[in-house]
């Protein structure tokens, strides 16, 4: 794990360039994540990181660095956890709950992944059984862009069979990956 | 003491995909599933989500998951 100053790509998001912003993202996404941890019970985190990544985009043309490293990180987390109180107080409104805690998270990068490791994925996952490795190809393809409904009927399944498939394709694949050695766990903790 | 009572693979499943709607103001909807689970079930479904994103990440040749890859898609849609 390593611990850059990812405002290296600040230039070029700030021109507008979503690619860069790519970069970025898949830089701090795991850490961004993790700082949501404690809100995982009252909001839906994954929704919350969506929202709080379009929001960093939107800001960053106007965002100054204050010389320390990882400005647009720092900024992003706070945009992150302001989004998710938000949502909390506003479901609070339904069902009252406790105030999560929990400072955030320094932020880490993780590794590349090794080059054998993937391949060794890659093969797990083409080896999955017809049914549950289309399931869990269509949800992987369609890059969050498209519900499961639609992937479901594109598959002639229905939405619960498509599901069932995905789980049973992740059960496969981590048996498959166990059965070679990997510990998904331990390579990609 | 009553068992705590397992909660729904599908609706786990359902929760992990990283597809949200959208409000009527642009605004990203929580997953109608995580709705459906209680306190326990959106705590593993937080586990979930983010052990599958590991691995999207391993699989993906630009090192993002799905939930970076939505989150594009979206600002280039939004693209002048």
């Amino acid at each position: 794990m390593t611990r850059p100053d990812l405002d290296e790509h600040l230039a070029e998001i700030q021109a507008g360039d979503p690619d860069a912003f790519g970069r970025w993202i898949a830089a701090a996404e795991p850490t961004l994540r993790e700082t949501l941890r404690s809100f995982a019970a009252v909001v839906d985190t994954e929704a919350v990181l969506q929202e709080a990544l379009l929001r960093v985009w939107q800001v960053a043309p106007r965002f100054v660095r204050d010389g320390e490293p990882n400005g647009l990180f720092r900024l992003a987390v706070r945009i992150a956890r302001n989004l998710a109180v938000s949502e909390r107080r506003r479901r609070a409104r339904e069902d009252v709950e406790a105030e999560p805690e929990g400072p955030s998270a320094p932020l880490v990068v993780m590794a590349p992944v090794d080059p054998l490791l993937r391949r060794r994925i890659e093969e797990c996952r083409d080896a999955l059984p017809t049914k549950p490795g289309a399931a869990l190809r269509a949800r992987l393809g369609a890059d969050g862009v498209e519900p499961d409904e639609l992937l479901a009927e594109r598959l002639s399944m229905r939405v619960n069979t498509f599901l069932q498939n995905i789980t049973r394709a992740r059960r496969l694949l981590a048996e498959c990956l166990e059965g070679r050695g990997v510990d998904l766990a331990q390579e990609l903790p | 003491m009553t068992p705590a009572v397992p909660p729904d693979e599908t609706l786990l499943e359902a929760v992990t995909s990283a597809f949200r709607d959208t409000d009527p103001r642009g605004g990203l909807r929580s997953h109608p599933a995580w709705y459906d689970l209680d306190e326990d079930g959106r705590r593993e479904a937080f586990e979930r989500v983010t052990r599958a994103r590991r691995l999207e990440v391993a699989l993906d040749p630009d090192g993002l998951s799905t939930t970076g890859r939505a989150v594009l898609a979206r600002i280039r849609r939004s693209a002048p």
